[in-house]
C-alpha cells in the first residue's frame, strides 16, 4: 500500500447504493494499492440540470464540486445515479479533466444492458469501478489507451465496456507509476 | 488511432469548444479552437492541422463557406461538418464540397469513435497519396534537374544514351535554364563520372586568362608566372570539360580548342613538349551559333566539332506545366535553409506564377521563391508575396498554329479550373467526352 499519498476520496452526489461506493473503493484499493476514503453524500446542484436535455451537465458538475475542501484527498470521485452530459456528446458514463482533482461517475447507464434488460449486480459493480478506474487515470493525466485490452481504451458504449479488462495495459501502468513518483519504489504492477 | 492527429474546433460556442478540447485531448491528440472561421482560416495560416471540426452556424463566416475555402487552400485538412439543426440538403452540399463527414450534435459517443476511425483511415490513405506524390516527384527529377513536362522527359531519356560515348555535346538554351545542370547529370551517367567535372565560364574570362587557365604555363611564361601551373584540361584528367558561354570564346582560341579536340594533345604556355590529355567536352550556349557563324564571328569547323549532338533546353515559359513542381521543390529547398516553415501557395500566387513569362528562367523562380519565402510572414506564399514579378505580356516569337493555340487555350482553362473536367468543358462549350478527346489528343497532362 502506498503510505506517501494522500488517499482517493469517493464521494457519493445525491442517493447512491453503498455497495457501489465500497466495490470502487475496493478496486482502487485493489488495482492501484490507494489509500481511499468514503466521504460524506453532497447534494447535486439544481443548476446542473438541462431541462431541454433532461440530464446533469457533468461540467458544470465538475466546476462545482472542484471549489470544494478536498485538501485532504490526492483526488476525488464523485459518484451519482443520475445521468450525465458534455454539450458535444448525448451521455458519458463518467468525466473527468486530464490532470484534474475530481471526476465524476454515472451509475444511470450502467444498471441496464444495451438490450434493455436489468444487468445483473455484479456486472453493474464492475462497470462502475472500470469507469471510476478510467476517470482516475484521467486525473492522474493518462490519455486514451490505443491498445484496447486496456482499461484507459476509450469505451464508446455498454459493449466496449464490458469488453475491456479492469486494468491498465504495461504501457499506461508504467505512466502511472511515473504519475504517482512514490509507487516506483514500490511497484504495484 | 494509431497516430496523434492535430486538430481544429471552429464552433462560435465556447462551451462547445471547450467540451471539444477536454475531450480530444484525453485521445492525447493536439488540439486548438477557433471562434470563426476567420479564427480559423487565420491559424491555418500559420498553423498546420490534420483535420478539423467546423460547426455551420457561425456568424460572419459560415461553416460552408469555411470548408469551401479550406479545400480550395488546404485540401489536405479533412473537414467534419457539425451541425445542432440537420438537414439533407446542407449535409449533401457539404458532402459534395469535400467534407469528409457531417454529425449532428450531440453525438454518441461510439459515433465519434467511429468518426475519428473514419479519419485515421483517411489520413493514412492522404498519407500514402503524399508519398507517392514524393515517388513520382523523385521520377519527374533526373539528377536534380525537375521537369514532367515532355519537352523535360526527352531530354532525361536522351541523357544517359548520350552519356555513354564521348561525343562532344552542345546544349543550348537561354541563360537560366540549367544548362549545367544537364551537363552535370551527363558527366554522372557516363564512365567518366569518378573522374573531374570542370565546368568553366568562357564568356567571363578575357582571352589571355582562359588560355592560361585552359592550357596551364610554365614558370616564367609571363610576368607574375612564379612557378608552373597545370591547366583544367590536364586537371580534367580523364573527366569532363564543360565550356559555358561558348559562343563569347573568340576565333583564335576557337582554334586553339579545335587543335585539341582533334590531337588530344595540350602545349602549356612558355612550353614546348606536348602533353596528352583525355577529357570529354560539352559546350553551352544561349546564343544561335549559326547566326553567328553567318554573321563570322564563330569558326563552322569549331562549331560542327562541338555539336555532335544538340540539346535544346526548352524556356520555362515553354513548359509552363512544370512551374508547380518547381515551386514546390524550391519552396521546400528555401523552407529548410531558412527553417521557416512556408508549405502552401495560394491560388492566386501559382497562377501568377504559371501566367509570368519568365525571361530568366527556372533561375529566377528559384530567386522569386527564395525572397517569397524569407519575406513571407505566414506559412502560405500569396500572390502579394510575389508582388515583385509585373508580368509582361506574352508575345509569341512566331506566329503559331490554329492547333497550337488551341491546345495552350485548353490548357489554360483546365489549369484555371484547377482540372475539374467538367467546368473547363462549360467554359470551353464543350462536352465533356470531346473535352477528354482533346486532352488525349494534345497529350494534356495535370499538373
Amino acid at each position: 500500500m502506498n503510505a506517501t499519498l494522500k488517499p482517493i476520496g469517493v464521494v457519493p452526489l445525491g442517493e447512491v447504493p453503498e455497495i457501489v461506493l465500497k466495490s470502487i473503493a475496493a478496486g482502487i484499493l485493489g488495482y492501484l494499492k490507494l489509500n481511499t476514503e468514503l466521504l460524506e453524500p453532497q447534494r447535486i446542484p439544481e443548476n446542473a440540470y438541462d431541462l431541454v436535455r433532461q440530464q446533469y451537465d457533468a461540467g458544470l458538475l465538475l466546476n462545482a464540486f472542484e471549489s470544494l475542501a478536498l485538501e485532504k484527498h490526492e483526488k476525488v470521485i464523485g459518484v451519482l445515479a443520475v445521468d450525465l452530459f458534455v454539450p458535444i456528446l448525448t451521455y458519458v458514463f463518467g468525466e473527468a479533466r486530464q490532470g484534474g482533482r475530481l471526476s465524476l461517475v454515472s451509475l444511470h447507464r450502467l444498471r441496464k444492458n444495451s438490450d434493455g434488460s436489468p444487468a445483473p449486480l455484479p456486472l453493474f459493480l464492475e462497470r462502475a469501478t472500470k469507469v471510476a478506474l478510467h476517470e482516475l487515470g484521467h486525473l492522474f493525466n493518462l490519455i486514451h489507451c490505443e491498445d484496447s485490452h486496456c482499461l484507459m481504451h476509450f469505451s464508446g458504449g455498454l459493449r466496449d465496456l464490458d469488453k475491456a479488462p479492469p486494468y491498465y495495459c504495461s504501457y499506461c501502468s508504467l505512466y502511472l507509476r511515473d504519475a504517482i513518483p512514490s509507487n516506483a519504489k514500490n511497484p504495484w504492477i | 488511432m494509431n497516430k496523434k492527429i492535430s486538430i481544429m474546433i471552429v464552433d462560435d460556442e465556447m462551451i462547445v469548444r471547450e467540451s471539444f478540447l477536454h475531450w480530444f485531448k484525453k485521445l492525447g491528440h493536439k488540439v486548438e479552437a477557433a471562434a470563426s472561421g476567420f479564427d480559423a482560416l487565420k491559424k491555418l495560416e500559420n498553423v498546420s492541422f490534420d483535420l478539423l471540426f467546423v460547426d455551420i452556424k457561425m456568424p460572419g463566416m459560415n461553416g460552408i463557406e469555411l470548408l469551401g475555402k479550406v479545400k480550395e487552400g488546404y485540401p489536405d485538412t479533412i473537414v467534419i461538418i457539425i451541425t445542432a439543426y440537420g438537414s439533407i440538403d446542407t449535409a449533401v452540399e457539404a458532402m459534395k464540397m469535400g467534407a469528409a463527414d457531417y454529425l449532428l450534435k450531440p453525438f454518441k459517443p461510439e459515433q465519434l469513435s467511429l468518426v475519428m476511425e473514419k479519419v485515421a483511415h483517411q489520413k493514412k490513405l492522404l498519407d500514402e497519396v503524399q508519398y507517392m506524390k514524393g515517388r513520382l516527384e523523385r521520377i519527374s527529377r533526373f539528377e536534380n534537374i525537375i521537369g514532367q513536362s515532355d519537352p523535360m522527359q526527352r531530354i532525361f531519356d536522351l541523357i544517359p544514351e548520350v552519356a555513354q560515348s564521348d561525343t562532344s555535346i552542345l546544349i543550348v538554351g537561354e541563360t537560366g535554364t540549367g544548362k549545367e545542370l544537364i551537363a552535370k547529370a551527363i558527366h554522372a551517367k557516363s564512365p567518366r563520372a569518378q573522374r573531374p567535372f570542370v565546368a568553366i565560364n568562357s564568356g567571363a574570362m578575357p582571352d589571355s586568362l582562359l588560355e592560361s587557365e585552359l592550357f596551364g604555363y610554365q614558370k616564367g611564361a609571363f610576368t607574375g608566372a612564379t612557378h608552373p601551373q597545370k591547366g583544367f584540361l590536364e586537371v580534367v584528367a580523364g573527366g569532363t570539360l564543360f565550356l559555358d558561354e561558348i559562343g563569347e570564346v573568340s576565333p583564335k582560341m576557337q582554334v586553339d580548342l579545335l587543335r585539341v579536340l582533334e590531337e588530344k594533345k595540350i602545349t602549356r604556355l612558355g612550353d614546348r613538349s606536348p602533353i596528352a590529355v583525355d577529357f570529354r567536352l560539352l559546350c553551352a550556349t544561349r546564343k544561335d551559333l549559326e547566326k553567328e557563324i553567318a554573321e563570322g564571328r564563330f569558326r563552322e569547323d569549331f562549331y560542327y566539332r562541338i555539336n555532335v549532338i544538340k540539346i535544346q533546353v526548352p524556356a520555362l515559359r515553354e513548359r509552363k506545366g512544370d512551374v508547380p513542381l518547381l515551386a514546390r521543390h524550391f519552396i521546400e529547398k528555401y523552407s529548410h535553409e531558412t527553417t521557416k516553415k512556408v508549405n502552401h501557395v495560394s491560388r492566386e500566387a501559382m497562377q501568377l506564377l504559371q501566367t509570368y513569362n519568365w525571361p530568366g528562367n527556372v533561375r529566377e523562380l528559384e530567386n522569386a521563391i527564395e525572397r517569397a519565402v524569407v519575406l513571407s510572414k505566414s506559412r502560405t506564399l500569396k500572390k502579394e508575396d510575389f508582388h515583385f514579378l509585373h508580368p509582361s505580356p506574352v508575345r509569341p516569337e512566331k506566329p503559331r498554329s490554329l492547333r497550337e493555340m488551341e491546345k495552350e487555350y485548353i490548357e489554360f482553362v483546365l489549369d484555371d479550373c484547377r482540372w475539374n473536367v467538367t467546368r473547363a468543358a462549360k467554359i470551353l462549350d464543350v462536352n465533356r467526352v470531346s473535352l477528354h478527346k482533346m486532352i488525349k489528343r494534345y497529350g494534356l497532362k495535370r499538373p
